[in-house]
């Protein structure tokens, strides 16, 4: 998911702002992720998207947006994407991934 | 018309110009499965995916783009996410490794790697890509055979922008 330090922008919405993301799925196991946004210790906060759960196919790019209350953004940190795995017939280990941009970092 | 034959084929040379391509590498990681992990069963009570074991070690890759931007943050099962039912306890041990590296100086990665619980925490300093292996053992309380059935665990794997 990039970028790494996305720019928070102003949105339509009073009170609201904007960030716009993009992922990439390089993982041909997988088609869905969610979308998750978290404080510093890892607490959901609150946020509004077109998508919670994201399909993506492999090697495919998708953009989306995600709308925070500003209220939020003194806490809002860690805005990442986790895989969805499938179930599986066989007794194995699944690989869950999770890639996190930082919203109080410098934007790239 | 030999100067004509040369004027003409002045004038049939095509346009010229130059087209600049341009681009940006701004931070990324990327996160693959390389190889998936198998629970073997060298014991009724015990699901291992270390090879002597015969399970299979699952190795997922890390590729990060710019140097010192992201942690990479791997957690080890302690739970199954699908099972028979059990109704003893279950005991989980696990650990992450680094396995390959697409840059010498990456072999560092391992004696700096920091564990808090079940998670190994590496600080990916250098642009490249990183194999990393995880290993994964669960033994059945008192001993008892495991039930017969498919049994799943999920290892999590996280990139997080420093």
């Amino acid at each position: 998911m990039t970028p790494a330090y996305p720019e928070v922008k102003p949105s339509h919405v009073s009170g609201v702002v904007k960030v716009e993301m993009s992922i990439f799925n390089s993982r041909e196991e997988i088609e869905w992720y969610q979308i998750e946004l978290f404080d510093l210790n890892w607490t959901n906060i609150p946020f509004a998207s077109s998508y919670r759960i994201i399909n993506i196919g492999y090697k495919e790019r998708k953009s989306f947006d995600v709308y925070i209350r500003k209220s939020d953004m003194d806490e809002a940190v860690y805005l990442c994407t986790t895989s969805k795995v499938r179930k599986t017939s066989k007794s194995r280990t699944l690989v869950s991934s999770r890639i996190c941009s930082r919203l109080d970092g410098e934007p790239a | 018309m030999k100067y004509l034959v040369t004027a003409l084929s002045l004038f049939a040379l095509p346009a010229l110009a130059n087209v600049p391509i341009t681009g940006t590498v701004e931070a990324k990681c990327v996160i693959q499965t390389t190889k998936d992990g198998v629970y073997g069963n060298p014991i009724a009570s015990k699901l291992s995916t270390t090879p002597a074991d015969g399970g299979v070690l699952p190795v997922i890759r890390f590729d990060v783009s710019l140097a010192d931007s992201y942690t990479a943050n791997i957690t080890h099962p302690t739970s199954f996410s699908t099972s028979p039912t059990l109704n003893d306890t279950v005991a989980w041990t696990g650990s992450t490794s680094v396995t390959q590296t697409s840059v010498a100086g990456m072999s560092g990665y391992e004696a700096a790697k920091v564990v808090v619980e079940n998670t190994t925490i590496f600080d990916l300093t250098l642009a490249g890509s990183t194999w990393f292996s995880t290993a994964s053992s669960a033994t059945y309380g008192s001993s008892k055979p495991f039930v017969g059935g498919v049994y799943t665990a999920l290892v999590q794997a996280s990139c997080i922008a420093k």
